[in-house]
């Protein structure tokens, strides 16, 4: 018998659109501890899935109206709130994607864990705040005679993450669902969280449910995976085969849309190409599978746009009596660039090593403390308002939420005319218009589409509008902040694919700012690694990830999951 | 911790242009807008010497700078001089009428509160069943009446047609006092319990969609337990801090109350300056009532620092 | 005209119009019409202002100070809500009141409005020292209580309905500015707003052309607010001898009755209560619905 066994289940959502199916009668196992790996995309249905297994969907809206839930051989879909209870924490445990506000801020770490275990172990308070010290050091914690002390807001999110997990093992439970547990965390953070996963789940024999998106990060760790789409389970199969041998064209799709680091190719496959909008599996052209498979060329010509030299930016701390000024958080701290004409630059950290100040600094969108920008021969910093403001036709920027960087109130079609009021683009109206229409197609949306609002498109529409807007004053040179980062991968490659096609028709020059390594490997000619506010590491993107000479960039590049299954890189070595 | 004293610090000195700027207002009000006021004290047949000699009394010839001071000066030494009408020492009169003010607002108050959190709890619990719909609607159906309404119904029905209660009047010892102020509180509790039920509510149910409230379901905590433990613990941080700055107002009283049940309080001294024209008086309770409001608000700001362990001060 | 605009065929025309946005109050009503007690809500207040509107163009209720029956004659079929003391027709004086109560909540928004707007937006858009000087304006403002200042200033000002209309605008600037200050703040970070910057877009176009339209449903909600808060404080006001004089409004109705329901003359008071609870109710609901459809991230969700 297997340790948890979904048989057919389906969730309904009551929403005021109508009833929305959220899962479609799915049926899968997780065996006694193993380890099995929930892969979908968002509204694929596989958090409802796993709040469904713990009981905990809202109700209303939710409902759960067939199938069932078999934990241990016992149906978990009919079970009364006070069964749920017992089970809920104690032989079922579950960690959440936010560990920053997953905590209940008023209460002590310590009396966090020791809650559960007074709860369903009977301890009392003293037997269960030593327990909860052993359990901080368990998971890795340093110090923790003082650290059950502390609030959560005095601790990282890493170790805040930490404090969950050491929630959800307390009580020893025979299944841990994680619903994309890492996915908030910085790179580094993610592998050493998911080593002591997996360490704990070997040590505690526990059943794993690992809801994730990205099928990089369970490729080493499940032994089976199931992949959702669009509130249906389309393939289940052990991990390997997923890799080797994928049956749906989704998976196939998945698979191959997401840039892997030894690889430099041309184009991306994406999901579109394995499968219609109906979710027919349709022939992948040819050509396609050529662009995917052929390496980047590369640009040959040697003409600086855009050149950095020793650019600051500090931001005042207050403190003291009075409020003075009494130091400077340097997040531009001397920093030192070129950028050839026509080419990328990846630019790659961690969150808050100053790349996203870096890039709103040589806009001018943040003024710069010294240093200098120089532009096409002209140095930005020396502007005044009127000569920068002419200069934004040649320079924009594509920001990283596409829900909140369109404004809600304007229609598509004034948003993309905007730009060309402010820079007398477009005789009249009707020109303006007209380019807009071509702006829309260019980036692969629908001309007839202008009248609509930012909230009828989805994510990965708007920031193909996004980029229409960009676009509409004619630049040639655009910063992509993090612009696929809020994606989901297979649409994540979309507008990754669309990017290289407007920088060739277009001969555009980019910075690509992310903290996504694979990303940025796969877009760019040029790679810059930023940590606390500095350059360490810049060079041609193949020899920073074959070659890295800084142990800041050879720790962040051991820590990208490696995206294979371990025997399957084995495999491969042999 | 020398960071919160560092703060506390800032935040006192941060007093004093809110206090100056208060002071110019009431100053801007009373001595600038509103203009003479011995023509309306003295009556139509005054003569001009009168008139000057009055003035001079009053302190009406200076310099209005001069004037702006005084009242910058009253707001610390809380010397206001005397009242036109009654010629009576104005600290003196407010000494006296804070007495029968608190003793109808602090009980009123303090059993609103209560009861209102109690309300919201309980109303919270049952979110979206009929319970919580039939409160919802009440109180809103309670707010949409003028409290005048409820002062003159409760005081013709409970006082004079049921004669539970004396219709008027207060005696300054306990329990004599006890038929005097006894309705007058249980208006102010009616009165009270619309808005603040309704705000708690609002408060509370904010932190019921927290993800905290998931991670301690997740744990197999019962929903009663989360509400009393996680929820309400994190809702008491703005319900207290809410309540510590509505205390200052407890001084004032409530002008109605006092005016309808003739309760010799402090609201009751405001319709009767108001009646008079007794300017001297109006502007000490004004000052007055703005310096308890200011200091109420440094003790909510110093208050946040204590009850929520996140507030950490730069 | 535009010569490029003379020359377009209709359909182009059309289709030029086409990009254009649906206005604030159109989309408030789309949200709305959704949930049936704000619909209902609202036709009651459309009713209200309807009356309020004949009154004023002497249509109906003209002749309220005409004595038409005996003194405090109780309700009759003639005289549906009875007399007051000079036998006045109550119901006459409850629909002219109706005008008072109305154009209270009207002007006391047109006044409160563009002051908090003003200061909320500078303050919160420009930040620094002028957002410090404003929120010290409004700290100040706000520190003397409310009601003391109300009474200040229809004191200074003098009796009448032009003191009500000033002091209940006066007052009652502050919360909203303090809410436009805060969601402008908000928004001024927004990406669409840094965009509007890359683009080459000023101050002015930032603050007016992306940043207001998306906190201005916070006005809707507030003036639906403010007109129950200010039919309420008239009230007030009146029983302070500091209302409306020489014309019936619901607060003096409601101040007559101190004297009236000894006697046990309660029509008076139960016209104007009715009359004031059934709008003001309106009000409330209407606004929490406003509220809850245009920024439920305002108030707790249900």
């Amino acid at each position: 018998m297997d340790l948890l066994s979904i048989r057919d289940l389906t969730v309904d959502f009551n929403t005021p659109e109508g009833i929305v199916r959220a899962v479609n009668g799915i049926s899968f196992d997780v065996p006694k501890g193993k380890t099995v790996g929930l892969v979908g995309e968002s509204g694929s249905g596989k958090s409802v899935t796993s709040l469904a297994a713990m009981g905990l969907i809202p109700n209303p809206p939710g409902k759960i109206t067939g199938g069932q839930i078999l934990f241990e051989g016992k149906d978990l879909v009919g079970a009364s709130d006070e069964e749920m209870r017992k089970i809920r924490g104690n032989e079922i445990s579950m960690i959440f994607q936010e560990p920053m506000s997953a905590l209940n801020p008023v209460f002590k770490v310590g009396d966090q864990i020791a809650e559960v275990l007074m709860l369903h172990k009977g301890m009392n308070k003293k037997e269960a705040w030593q327990k909860a010290e052993e359990l901080l050091h368990q998971v890795g914690i340093p110090d923790p005679k003082s650290s059950v002390q502390k609030y959560p807001h005095e601790m990282s999110g890493g170790q805040k993450q930490r404090v969950c997990i050491a929630i959800a093992i307390a009580c020893e439970p025979k299944l841990l669902i994680a619903d994309e547990p890492t996915t908030a965390l910085d790179v580094t953070i993610q592998k050493q969280v998911l080593e002591l996963m997996f360490d704990l789940q070997e040590k505690y024999k526990m059943g794993m449910l690992f809801i994730t998106h990205d099928l990089s990060v369970i490729a080493d760790i499940a032994d089976d995976v199931v992949v959702m789409y669009r509130s249906n389970l389309v393939e289940k199969s052990d991990t390997k085969k997923i890799f080797t041998s994928a049956q749906h064209p989704y998976t196939k799709g998945l698979l191959a849309c997401r840039p892997s680091l030894d690889k430099n190719p041309s184009r991306l496959l994406t999901v579109a190409d394995f499968m219609d909008e109906q979710g027919n599996e349709i022939e992948v052209d040819p050509e396609k599978t050529k662009l995917a498979s052929k390496p980047k060329q590369e640009h040959k010509d040697d003409d600086v746009l855009l050149e950095v030299n020793n650019l600051h930016t500090h931001f005042p701390i207050k403190g003291g009596l009075f409020g003075k000024t009494v130091d400077h958080f340097k997040a531009v701290n001397g920093v030192s660039f070129k950028v050839q004409r026509g080419k990328t630059l990846g630019l790659v950290g961690e969150s808050g090593c100053g790349k996203t100040t870096l890039g709103r600094t040589i806009l001018r969108l943040i003024e710069p403390t010294a240093g200098q920008v120089i532009y096409d021969g002209v140095d930005l910093t020396k502007l005044d308002k009127k000569q920068l403001r002419e200069m934004r036709s040649r320079m924009q920027i594509i920001f990283q939420d596409p829900y909140s960087s369109l404004n809600p109130r304007m229609t598509i079609g004034e948003t993309l005319l905007e730009p060309m009021d402010l820079h007398n683009i477009g005789a009249n109206k009707k020109e303006k218009i007209d380019r807009a229409k071509w702006l829309m197609e260019k980036v692969g949306l629908s001309a007839s589409q202008l009248s609509r609002y930012p909230h009828e498109f989805s994510g990965g529409q708007r920031q193909r509008i996004c980029i229409a807007r960009a676009l509409a004053v004619n630049p040639d040179f655009i910063i992509c902040d993090e612009s696929v980062s809020a994606l989901d991968v297979s649409v994540q490659a979309q507008v990754l694919n669309l990017l290289l096609d407007l920088q060739d028709e277009f001969g555009l020059t980019y910075i690509f700012i992310s903290h996504d390594l694979s990303v940025v490997n796969f877009i760019s000619d040029e790679v810059a690694v930023m940590n606390r506010g500095k350059i360490v590491e810049l060079d041609k993107a193949f020899k920073v990830y074959h070659n890295p000479e800084n142990d800041y960039t050879k720790s962040l590049l051991s820590a990208i999951p490696k995206g294979v299954p371990k025997e399957l890189l084995e495999e491969g070595t042999r | 911790m020398s960071s919160t004293w560092n703060y506390i610090f800032r935040r006192v000195l941060y007093l004093i242009p809110v206090l100056l700027g208060v002071c110019f207002l009431i100053f801007f009000l009373f001595n600038v807008v509103a203009g003479d006021p011995t023509g309306i004290l003295l009556g139509k047949h005054a003569t001009a010497s009168q008139m000057a000699e009055l003035r001079e009394q009053l302190g009406l010839n200076k310099p209005l700078i001069a004037q702006y001071f005084d009242v910058v000066k009253s707001a610390f030494t809380f010397d206001f001089g005397r009242s036109w009408a009654t010629k009576q020492q104005i600290s003196q009169m407010i000494a006296q009428g804070a007495i029968p003010s608190l003793s109808v607002t602090l009980p009123g108050f303090f059993l609103a509160t209560v009861v209102s959190i109690l309300l919201a709890t309980i109303v919270a619990y049952f979110r979206g069943k009929g319970i919580d719909l039939f409160i919802r609607i009440l109180t809103i159906a309670m707010m949409s009446i003028s409290s005048l309404v409820y002062i003159m119904v409760f005081q013709w029905l409970f006082a004079f047609e049921l004669g539970w209660f004396e219709i008027s009047g207060f005696e300054y010892s306990f329990p004599e006092v006890m038929p005097y102020i006894t309705l007058p509180i249980i208006i102010w509790i009616v009165l009270s319990l619309g808005p603040d039920t309704r705000f708690y509510r609002t408060l509370i149910l904010d932190e019921m969609y927290q993800d905290y409230v998931r991670t301690a379901r997740a744990k197999g905590v019962s929903e009663k337990k989360i509400l009393l433990k996680h929820v309400l613990r994190n809702a008491m941080i703005p319900i207290i801090t809410y309540t510590v700055v509505q205390l200052p107002f407890l001084l004032l009283g409530s002008i109605l109350l006092e005016s309808f049940f003739s309760i010799p309080g402090l609201g009751n001294m405001v319709i009767n300056a108001l009646n008079a024209s007794d300017f001297p008086v109006l502007k000490a309770i004004t000052v007055l009532s703005a310096v308890a409001y200011i200091v109420f608000t440094l003790v909510q700001d110093i208050l946040y620092t204590v009850v929520d362990p996140r507030v950490k001060l730069k | 005209m535009d010569t490029a605009d003379a020359i377009m065929t209709s359909d182009e025309k059309i289709e030029i119009e086409s990009i254009k946005g649906r206005s604030l109050l159109g989309d408030a009503w789309q949200r709305l019409k959704k949930e049936k007690k704000a619909v209902l809500c609202l036709g009651i207040v459309l009713f209200y202002a309807l009356i309020a509107l004949l009154s004023w163009w002497g249509v109906i209720a003209a002749d309220w100070g005409k004595e038409v029956g005996a003194s405090y004659s109780p309700p009759s079929s003639e005289h549906w809500l009875g007399t007051d003391i000079f036998g006045r027709s109550v119901l006459q004086k409850v629909i002219h009141g109706t005008q008072i109560a109305m154009s209270v909540g009207l002007i006391s928004s047109a006044i409160a409005i563009p002051i908090g707007v003003f200061f909320g937006a500078v303050a919160g858009y420009f930040g620094g020292w002028i957002d410090e000087l404003v929120v010290w304006f409004y700290t100040t403002f706000s520190s003397v209580p409310q009601i003391m200042l109300l009474m200040s200033i229809a004191f200074i000002l003098g009796k009448g309905i032009t003191t009500v209309y000033i002091a209940l605008g006066l007052t009652s600037w502050v919360g909203l500015a303090r809410l436009i200050r805060g969601e402008v703040m908000k928004h001024k970070d927004r990406d669409y707003v840094q965009a509007a910057g890359s683009l080459g877009a000023g101050h002015g176009r930032k603050l007016f052309k992306h940043i207001l339209p998306n906190v201005s449903h916070i006005v809707i909600i507030f003036t639906s607010l403010q007109f129950q808060v200010a039919i309420k404080s008239e009230v007030i006001l009146s029983y302070l001898g500091l209302g409306v004089s020489g014309q019936p409004s619901w607060g003096t109705m409601i101040d007559d009755a101190k004297l009236e329901l000894a006697r046990d003359v309660w029509w008076q008071l139960a016209g104007a209560t009715i009359a004031m609870f059934v709008v003001v109710l309106a009000f409330n609901i209407l606004g929490d619905s406003l509220r809850d459809a245009l920024d439920p991230k305002l108030k707790g969700k249900d």
